[in-house]
């Protein structure tokens, strides 16, 4: 019996010209998620809805063992949440958000926020209006850090972060899981660093989850085959295929089931194998994609 | 002692099978010696900045094949024993006459071809390590 | 309900606003030395300046501590803090009339301050004032709360208007109750039951309103 921080089920949530539809959602205590969509996919309204701040119309949700929307304050004193359409108060500086946010939590760890500080070169004195944006993603995220939370959960962390930024970022939230009872929500459109860091992917788009897996089955399930056809020989006839590009006598196969047997059977058959490519987790996201959006205008 | 594995993005391999070759190749080494504590699973993911699952796999995969050793509760450390020396470089021969014998086809040489190749350079190497002892 | 956030909610608002609620209350005081300075002008200029301050800071204040939530984006910061969308409402909505209060609550005092200083204004006018300074009051709550309720700038400005419009059009009508209008330019205070009354409307204006914005809230169901 899995632990599990978050758990959405049946959850749906319709707008006039987008709906979110049928999310299942399993988040395991001590993992981390990475959260794959287009734009208007839903990553958004799905992680509101996760926060409390977005009423689903049906689906129940679970975060931290409370329920949402109803018992989003107490949800709330276990997570950080930092999104790309979050700003801090522009008059003030970002050592009163840091009094602020350390007289609200009592897991605020002062030593480490200072460390974090120094870390991602801010200073306490600085006023947030005078900050580059870079520096006002990581003040947001070092008063989401310091607190020490159970759950963190993040929208696009390092979209528009340079990328020593984005490397310390990507450090300090590492860090975090070193405590297994700690875990990490984040969506992000740098498939590199999801397919580093992630434990488990999710795909959405278009409102629906379209698959959610463990990381390392997504990379080892997902080839592309390059063939060689003798002349007169059919295409063999191979599981998971959902895509076949290339031409007719040079077929290039794209398979979400790969078994290492599926290279015998082309030789059996007299076909060449001339390479079984990995697929990095961006070509499998737009694969995946793209075979899902075909197969619904057909 | 950790730290000093260094994961490439661009390396074509899977991730875990970096770690597990990054290992190896310390093990076969001796800078990770016979029974020395290793960093558990979550201390080299954090290290690392590479997901707790890839590093579970890499260690699974190690302990498969005898070079490290997993203590519930104690956390693991390398094999007492590992004999790795011979299996590891036996391995990494086997990749490399497989890669040998693909690019020599691509080239059209025939397997006497590629063969006399090798010979050729093995005994050259020979060669060139006997005159730099005398 | 958690009331220690709501205070932690309502002390940031203060801090944020702490200059420009001073301002408008300097602005109010030298209204009132104005008024000091003796003679039908100057008791109009300073009466028309203490009433702008007022309004001012009602307006700036609405504006500042609910529609900028949601213009500069710090609404999803703030929601992000350990709060129900009711704690929410209670800080904001409480919050912005008690830091209201404060310059409104002074320049009040400071009038009746005004009152008892002799041969200074006929104590007639007292009922008047009163009515017309809870009046101010309860446009304050009126913009406040269409504010809260609709996070739009374009929607609070209009409230803002119509607060003005209604103070003056209260105003005028107020001056020509028989009841108050027989005594303001008396040297002693009356109280008649129309002046009670108004005040007693005016009150449970203000309770009404709170009460159908704190309804009219719990039916959102999309704070972002």
């Amino acid at each position: 019996m899995k632990n599990l921080t978050v758990q959405f089920e049946g959850v749906s949530k319709k707008y006039p010209h987008f709906s979110l539809d049928n999310i299942d959602l399993e988040l395991p205590t001590g993992s981390i998620m990475g959260f794959i969509g287009a734009n208007g996919a839903g990553k958004s309204t799905t992680i509101r809805i996760l926060m409390g701040l977005v009423h689903q119309d049906s689906g129940t949700v679970n975060v931290l063992g409370h329920s949402m929307p109803a018992k989003q304050a107490a949800a709330k004193l276990e997570i950080g949440f930092v999104s790309e359409d979050m700003r801090l108060y522009a008059a003030a500086t970002v050592g009163w958000h840091m009094k602020f946010i350390r007289s609200i939590y009592p897991r605020w760890d002062q030593p480490y926020a200072e460390k974090l500080l120094q870390r991602f070169d801010l200073k306490a004195q600085q006023k947030v209006k005078g900050l580059s944006h870079g520096q006002r993603v990581k003040a947001a995220l070092l008063l989401a850090l310091a607190r020490r939370p159970r759950l963190l959960v993040l929208d696009e962390p390092t979209t528009g972060l340079d990328p020593i930024a984005r490397h310390e970022v990507l450090g300090e939230l590492m860090a975090v899981l070193a405590d297994e009872d700690r875990t990490i929500l984040f969506s992000s459109h740098n498939t590199q660093d999801v397919e580093q860091m992630s434990d488990v992917i999710t795909f959405i788009d278009r409102g629906k989850i379209i698959n959610s897996d463990d990381k390392e089955i997504f990379l080892d399930r997902w080839r592309r085959l390059r063939l060689v056809l003798p002349q007169d020989t059919a295409l063999p006839l191979l599981p998971g295929v959902i895509d076949v590009g290339g031409s007719n006598r040079l077929p290039v196969l794209t398979t979400n089931r790969f078994e290492p047997a599926m290279v015998s059977i082309c030789q059996d058959l007299g076909v060449t194998v001339n390479a079984v490519d990995t697929m990095t987790l961006e070509e499998i996201f737009v694969a995946n994609v793209q075979c899902r959006r075909e197969t619904q205008t057909v | 002692m950790h730290s000093d594995l260094v994961i490439s993005q661009s390396d074509g391999r899977p991730m875990y099978l970096q770690i597990v070759e990054q290992i190896k190749q310390r093990v076969a080494v001796g800078d990770w010696a016979g029974g020395q504590e290793i960093p558990s699973i979550r201390q080299l993911a954090v290290a690392l900045c590479v997901s707790v699952i890839t590093v579970k796999r890499a260690y699974l995969e190690l302990e498969r094949e005898g070079v490290i050793v997993t203590q519930h509760g104690k956390g693991s450390m390398v094999a007492s024993n590992p004999a790795l020396t011979p299996r590891f470089y036996e391995e990494e021969l086997a990749e490399h006459v497989e890669r040998a014998a693909r690019l020599g086809d691509l080239l059209g040489l025939s397997p006497q071809e590629l063969g006399s190749r090798v010979s050729d350079t093995a005994a050259r190497l020979i060669g060139d390590r006997t005159k730099e002892i005398v | 309900m958690n009331y220690s956030m709501i205070k932690v909610l309502i002390v940031k608002d203060w801090y944020l606003q702490r200059w420009m609620v001073l301002a408008s209350l300097l602005g109010g005081l030298i209204a009132l030395g104005i008024v000091c300075v003796g003679g039908n002008a100057a008791f109009m200029l300073g009466l028309v300046l203490l009433i702008t301050a007022l309004i001012a800071v009602g307006a700036q204040l609405a504006i500042a501590t609910m529609v900028n939530e949601r213009k500069e984006q710090t609404l999803p910061f703030v929601m992000s803090l350990p709060i129900s969308y009711r704690e929410y409402t209670t800080a904001k909505l409480l919050g912005t009339l008690l830091i209201f209060m404060l310059p409104w609550l002074t320049l009040v005092m400071g009038v009746v301050a005004l009152f008892a200083v002799p041969h200074g204004v006929p104590h007639g006018l007292l009922p008047f004032t009163a009515i017309m300074a809870t009046e101010i009051l309860v446009g304050t709550c009126f913009i406040v709360s269409i504010a809260l309720v609709t996070e739009s700038q374009g929607w609070t400005v209009a409230a803002i208007m119509v607060g003005n419009v209604g103070l003056n059009v209260v105003g005028y009508f107020v001056a020509h109750i028989t009841g108050i209008a027989k005594g303001m330019n008396g040297s002693t205070v009356s109280w008649s039951p129309a002046a009670t009354a108004l005040l007693l409307s005016e009150f449970t204006a203000i309770a009404l309103l709170l009460t159908l914005t704190f309804f009219l809230q719990s039916r959102k169901r999309d704070f972002l």
